[in-house]
């Protein structure tokens, strides 16, 4: 299938990468010419504009940081859209934001789907991505063939809108995961208990998680390297925050836990991995690491 | 002087009246024409329109997005208002919007101050408000005689954006107290204690406040009725919090008690009293 792409930062090249490998036909395009080499050196075509790489695509990709970036390039793309073009934006973004650029390429006649992926940038390399999709059944279909390269649990959650409110509760789940699990080493440390042997304790039981198991071993190894950027984190959590004030929601764990991002960004916090959390809970209670 | 004013809801209805009664000669605009029927003004098509009229223009809206429409937008007051005369915004908005909005009338020369209110409709009423400017000290002493028939209280924060910083701050200290009345209301009663003898108590010490006074007393008397509507002290929360992440500040008590506020806009109490805080606690 000939595809365009938009963005090739930490998630984007592997994913576009995953699609070379998958056979299809990729047209590329960077805000940065240089993030474009790797793939033109594995056989993608570059573009010179959004425009450039959705002529003659069947699909268009996005895979930018925010809302406004995303309404922006597909903003660009519309000029190279052929009919029957379906829009993908696998970017993180607001669920209302997601509405409304959608609502706004499907006025240009263009079909969209929000595809957040969860999975981080190992899972991109891999192609092992989760990808949770919102948009109608004929696009999903249509995009599939595509999500198979870059993912393995591929879910149409529902219309459009969708995918990125499951990917704001999958950050609500992982945000509040990763801040259990870094109390619970603060708590063990603090009692004077080996935090690894806890770990080991723990990952027979109900404590189980993918989360203990992983961001946990991290933790024990003090390795802060991102992984997932805590200020990406934070940003996310905003999402989930601004949604609940919109909808009039209560979620008192997510507010608590979207100040502890907050206090991470603003302590010099946000460029290491989202487990950094941990340094900031034994700072505020005077532990030593 | 003449003297224009937009807004003219439960706040700003009383306190052009009281710029009337001092003297100065009313224009008012108003969005729905019949806010403006009673009123001793003379009522202009547009907002451009009424700032040709007027040395000073006093505006009382909701949202930042609102007063950025009636300032700078198509037929606003940066079309009519003349170099050297004073836009003063008493809505409570975005510290970022209101330094924004200042920013783009100076390019005319035309002075702004945000001066954000605290004191609610009582206040307004009685002219006891609080009012916290920020801008330039001239400019707020020129237009000092006016802001005089307003509030008891004028403070001079700092530059553009600082008034509203302050009222920031004021709505996190007064809602978070509203949430602290509202709780030991709730303990006293499920503790089969009687609530009012319990605020009584309180008056007379350390914990005495005029939030405990006023909302504790509503609360007291299960009497719901907006004095302040909560949702407006739920906007204020979006815009406090939304202020805090930029900052990269904690704010873990007013993220908790903004979670609160929604749960109490889910019930649909937003039009009630923020004393409704009690109630969503009574919800479990």
């Amino acid at each position: 299938m000939k595809i365009g792409f938009l963005g090739l930062g930490i998630m984007g090249r592997p994913m576009a990468l995953n699609l070379l490998k998958g056979g299809h036909e990729l047209t590329v395009w960077a805000r940065r010419p240089e993030s474009m080499q790797p793939l033109l050196d594995a056989g993608a075509t570059g573009a010179a504009s959004p425009a450039d790489a959705a002529r003659g695509a069947e699909l268009l990709i996005s895979m930018v940081a925010d809302a406004p970036d995303v309404a922006e390039v597909m903003r660009a793309a519309l000029p190279g859209a052929a009919p029957g073009l379906v829009a993908v934006d696998m970017s993180t973004i607001a669920p209302a934001a997601a509405r409304r650029i959608g609502g706004e390429l499907a006025a240009a006649g263009v079909d969209f789907v929000d595809a957040p992926v969860s999975g981080g940038e190992v899972g991109a390399i891999a192609g092992t991505l989760s990808i949770m999709a919102g948009g109608s059944a004929a696009a999903f279909a249509k995009a599939q063939p595509a999500f198979a390269c870059m993912g393995k649990n591929i879910v149409h959650v529902g219309d459009a809108g969708a995918g990125q409110v499951a990917k704001a509760a999958n950050q609500i789940v992982t945000g509040m995961g990763v801040l259990a699990v870094a109390e619970a080493y603060a708590f063990a440390a603090k009692n004077g208990v080996d935090a690894g042997k806890v770990r080991e304790a723990l990952l027979g039981g109900f404590a189980y998680s993918k989360i203990l198991e992983n961001h946990g071993q991290r933790m024990l190894d003090r390795n802060f390297k991102p992984g997932f950027k805590s200020w990406m984190h934070e940003k996310d959590l905003n999402i989930v925050m601004q949604t609940a004030h919109e909808l009039g929601l209560c979620l008192p764990g997510s507010a608590a836990t979207a100040q502890m991002f907050n206090a991470m960004v603003g302590s010099g916090l946000g460029e290491e991995d989202s487990i950094a959390v941990l340094k900031l809970l034994e700072k505020l209670s005077g532990q030593s690491a | 002087m003449k003297v224009g004013f937009i807004g003219l809801g439960v706040m700003g209805r009383p306190m052009a009246l009281h710029l009337h009664a001092a003297g100065h000669e009313l224009h008012v605009w108003a969005r729905r024409p019949q806010s403006a029927e009673g009123l001793p003004a003379t009522v202009c098509a547009t907002p451009a329109e009424l700032g040709r009229a007027c040395a000073v223009v006093f505006t009382v809206i909701t949202s930042s997005a609102d007063v950025e429409a009636v300032a700078l937008g198509p037929d606003g007051l940066i079309e009519g208002m003349a170099p050297g005369s004073v836009l003063v915004d008493c809505s409570t908005i975005a510290p970022d919007v209101a330094r924004r909005i200042a920013g783009r009338l100076a390019e005319k020369g035309i002075d702004m101050l945000d001066a954000p209110v605290s004191g609610g409709a009582q206040g307004a009423i009685a002219a006891t408000l609080a009012i916290m400017a920020g801008g330039d000290a001239a400019v707020l002493e020129r237009v000092r005689p006016l802001l005089d028939c307003l509030g008891q209280r004028i403070v001079h924060v700092g530059p553009n954006g600082a008034g509203q910083v302050a009222k920031a701050c004021n709505q996190m200290i007064m809602v978070a107290a509203i949430q602290a009345a509202a709780e030991a209301m709730r303990l006293a009663a499920a503790s089969g204690v009687d609530c009012g003898k319990v605020r009584q108590a309180l008056a007379g010490g350390s914990a005495a406040s005029r939030v405990l006074d006023v909302m504790g007393e509503r609360m007291v008397r299960r009497d719901f009725a907006a004095g302040i509507e909560a949702r407006l002290h739920h906007k204020d929360y979006g815009l406090v919090l939304q202020a805090a992440r930029e900052s990269g500040v904690p704010l873990p008590l007013t993220a908790v008690v903004g979670q609160q506020l929604n749960a109490l806009m889910a019930q649909g109490w937003g039009q009630d009293d923020t004393a409704s805080l009690l109630r969503v606690l009574e919800l479990t």
